[in-house]
């Protein structure tokens, strides 16, 4: 058993409002949590600092071991194993294509290497043949589905989603949550933010509530 | 209304003939004003950038401070450059007054503000998801910066169109800074005034329809980068 993530004693405040104070969270590897609690219980702001988008205001985070320091170098490092994916999310102006490699591209992996990869992750997702188009000129599921294209394509450690099945359409709700349940088997651990409390027993996964910046796990206990 | 259309006639004439006094005047404006147009884009752009992406303390004033600046008088920055390079200023030595170097000076402040200001309100709209995204997907912070230039390029380029507007426009500086010199500092604009106060309408008139076809270029040139 792997543990990926220890929050100790984190708080994150905006101005002397406390969003979110944990005192100890553990997340293992390859599992899938949801995270679940009301709007305004801290989900975002907890994804967010899980992405090393944020630091919190105090608080030590380690991952897979290491201390996460506040230096640039150290998240950099840190944000390359994870990637976070957003209710709605941002495509880059230019092709599907071009999106779905940019994070390859900013490893550093060429582009003979990237081609492949890249067509294997709009496979998944459905959306084979779909890499010269527009990205701006997509339908809304499928914007979703290109952009958890690109972020299966870096075959991050942890996969980090906010309220990714929301606002879409049937079929895309379905083919999404069919990639979702399946990355733990392939050694990538996915927390997600739903609203819909069938998810946790439809994906197989854990629950982590929040309720009012406290975060208590497992809700339900672990069935694994 | 005669003396007008007759002038018009005449200016168009000029045009046509490619008169030689027309051709330096078009070309040292275009030249200067390109000129600090590229001076201005090089401080601008990273200036507007900077306050942009940013947060410091005094950002707000540092903000007004811009603000203000794109409003400044072109004669006062005329004066305030040409008490640099005059012979009794701190730059008296390197002997740039009345050239075209020292009216790329002062156009240079006159369009960085506009330049600064421009690019800072197009961080500002930019979509607020794009740095993030760049972040999480493995950019790093300069990466991150350059996607978000890249979204944000028509604002940016706009906003160098609007500094080169400025400065192909503007009297004052032209006028205190490069004496209005025949084929070495005359100006559209300086020419303008000049020909004008010596009774030469037609040949002002010729430079004046120059002027405000470069102008409509640049703004059409600007309304098709806007609708993109």
């Amino acid at each position: 058993m792997k543990i990926l993530y220890r929050l100790h004693s984190v708080r994150k405040c905006y101005g002397s409002n406390v969003v979110l104070a944990i005192e100890d969270l553990t997340i293992v590897g390859s599992r899938l949590y949801t995270l679940i609690g009301a709007n305004g219980a801290g989900k975002s702001t907890l994804l967010h600092i899980l992405a090393f988008l944020s630091l919190p205001n105090s608080g030590e985070i380690f991952y897979a071991g290491r201390r996460v320091g506040r230096d640039h170098g150290s998240m950099k490092e840190c944000r390359r194993k994870v990637t976070l994916l957003h209710q709605s999310p941002y495509l880059f102006g230019g092709t599907v294509y071009d999106n779905v490699a940019f994070g390859l591209k900013a490893r550093g992996i060429p582009a003979e290497e990237r081609e492949p990869i890249v067509e294997q992750a709009l496979d998944t997702v459905g959306l084979r043949g779909f890499g010269g188009r527009k990205a701006r000129e997509l339908s809304g599921g499928e914007t979703q589905r290109v952009a958890m294209a690109r972020a299966l394509s870096l075959k991050p450690e942890v996969l980090l989603l906010d309220e990714p099945l929301a606002n879409i359409d049937r079929e895309t709700t379905g083919v999404l949550e069919t990639v979702i349940a399946s990355l733990p088997s392939q050694g990538t651990t996915v927390i997600m933010t739903t609203h819909n409390p069938e998810h946790p027993d439809r994906l197989n996964g854990e629950s982590i509530l929040l309720e009012g910046g406290k975060a208590t796990l497992p809700h339900p206990p672990a069935r694994r | 209304m005669d003396f007008l259309i007759s002038s018009f006639v005449a200016a168009l004439r000029l045009i046509g003939d490619l008169s030689p006094d027309v051709l330096d005047a078009v070309g040292t404006s275009l030249a200067v004003s390109a000129g600090a147009t590229v001076f201005a884009a090089l401080f601008g752009i990273p200036l507007g950038l900077l306050v942009g992406l940013s947060e410091f303390p005094l950002k707000r004033m540092v903000v007004t401070v811009l603000n203000t600046l794109m409003a400044a008088p072109t004669v006062v920055v005329g004066l305030l450059v040409y008490g640099f390079l005059s012979r009794q200023g701190p730059l008296g030595v390197l002997g740039l007054l009345f050239t075209p170097t020292a009216i790329v000076i002062g156009g240079t402040l006159l369009a960085a503000p506009i330049v600064a200001n421009y690019s800072l309100a197009s961080v500002r709209g930019a979509d607020q998801r794009i740095v993030p995204t760049a972040l999480t997907l493995g950019a790093g912070r300069f990466l991150a910066v350059g996607s978000l230039i890249g979204e944000i390029r028509f604002g940016i380029l706009a906003a160098v169109i609007a500094g080169f507007g400025r400065v192909v426009s503007e009297v004052g500086v032209a006028m205190m800074l490069g004496g209005n010199i025949r084929g070495y500092t005359r100006t559209m604009t300086t020419a303008i005034a000049l020909e004008t106060s010596k009774g030469e309408f037609a040949f002002g008139m010729a430079l004046g329809t120059v002027l405000m076809t470069v102008a409509l270029l640049v703004n059409l040139f600007l309304g098709l980068l806007q609708r993109k």
